[in-house]
């Protein structure tokens, strides 16, 4: 019973999804909208204006290091909330 | 039909997310519900990375001092991926951290016997 | 720790080889695939094997709790601060300390390697941190005053 519910369930689910998707051109083609000015942009400038050969690099430590800031404190943040979660009670301040 | 035989990188990301989903309703073991969101993370990285992908060019790495003729594939996809991974591990260990306190609590990892337990 | 002494003796030849796999892998970011967060996972994993291996006793020891911490901490706001300097002297016009340098070799990109070795540092230190709170509760010598 609860087998049947959920499996018509996600066969709904990802019916909706591939509506989407009949929408979409089709895989490693060349004329999608994504390859635009701003990659072609990217793509000229980046040895000159970094000195890097890794264009991915290039991008995500030269034109958009905030990111990585913002997501290097991610991490550090989610340590402080394990440390906090899992620490036990009364344990050590016996003095 | 044709199109989605097409877009089969797309089709793939999307029955993998299903079967993702299909895991976190069906199990009631706390770690096998973690495991199923682990998969549909994962399925979210491949659908958007393989939207970058153009077909005869390659690799956005610059060798020899000089732009290839070829073209390059678009690095933009995979370079905002990067942090969308890493937020994926983060959140995984803090489930991890959780289900590490509800057995101290509970004795048990099972989900319908944790709440049978609260009398539910 | 582990008493069979077949893994110790391998585990002793292998760990200096994933160590420096795991620093040319950040070193060269701006060359070659890879950057800052792969290099620092490999370097994470072969902490907490050298704790699994060994024992937490002699890693405690070796690496202290509020060092490593305090490492982390200095390493986020290094990168705070100097991707800071690069934003004003780029807007404000000012001539930057690490030019560009040629392209190809290892000391080029400015401020690229120094990046990727601080979040490599961070993502290392993170990931053997958790690895070491799962195992018990809370670290040994957090709670003594210095």
């Amino acid at each position: 019973m609860k087998a049947l519910l959920a499996s018509i369930l996600t066969l709904t689910f990802i019916g909706f999804l591939l509506l989407a998707i009949v929408e979409m051109p089709a895989v490693g083609s060349d004329s999608s909208i994504m390859h635009n000015v701003v990659m072609d942009k990217y793509i000229e400038d980046a040895m000159t204006d970094t000195g890097a050969i890794n264009i991915v690099s290039a991008i995500i430590l030269d034109y958009r290091a905030f990111d990585t800031f913002v997501e290097a404190s991610v991490i550090f943040t989610a340590l402080i909330c394990i440390m906090i979660v899992l620490k036990r009670s009364g344990s050590h301040d016996e003095k | 039909m044709q199109t989605l035989v097409n877009n089969y990188m797309f089709v793939g990301a999307v029955i993998m997310f299903g079967i993702g989903f299909m895991i976190l309703l069906l199990h009631n073991n706390l770690i096998k519900k973690i495991i199923g969101m682990n998969i549909m993370d994962t399925s979210v990285f491949l659908l958007f990375v393989s939207l970058g992908y153009i077909k005869g060019k390659e690799a956005p790495i610059i060798v020899g001092g000089e732009i290839s003729k070829m073209g390059y594939v678009n690095p933009l996809p995979t370079g905002l991926m990067l942090t969308g991974i890493v937020v994926a591990v983060s959140v995984t260990a803090f489930m991890l951290a959780l289900t590490i306190k509800l057995n101290d609590m509970y004795g048990t990892i099972e989900l319908d016997e944790i709440q049978k337990m609260r009398g539910r | 720790m582990m008493k069979s002494s077949i893994v110790r003796h391998i585990t002793s030849l292998l760990l200096p080889f994933v160590q420096i796999f795991g620093i040319y892998i950040m070193l060269f970011g701006h060359l070659s695939p890879g950057g800052g967060f792969a290099g620092g996972s490999i370097l994470g994993a072969s902490l907490i094997l050298f704790r699994f291996i060994y024992g937490s006793e002699a890693t405690d020891a070796k690496f202290k709790a509020t060092y490593m911490m305090r490492l982390a901490l200095v390493s986020l706001m290094m990168y705070g601060l100097i991707k800071g300097y690069v934003f004003v002297s780029a807007f404000l016009g000012w001539h930057s300390v690490i030019g560009t340098g040629t392209p190809g070799t290892l000391l080029s990109g400015g401020f690229i390697m120094p990046l990727n070795v601080l979040v490599g540092l961070v993502v290392a230190i993170t990931f053997y941190f958790i690895a070491v709170l799962f195992e018990e509760g809370d670290f040994n010598n957090a709670n003594t005053r210095q």
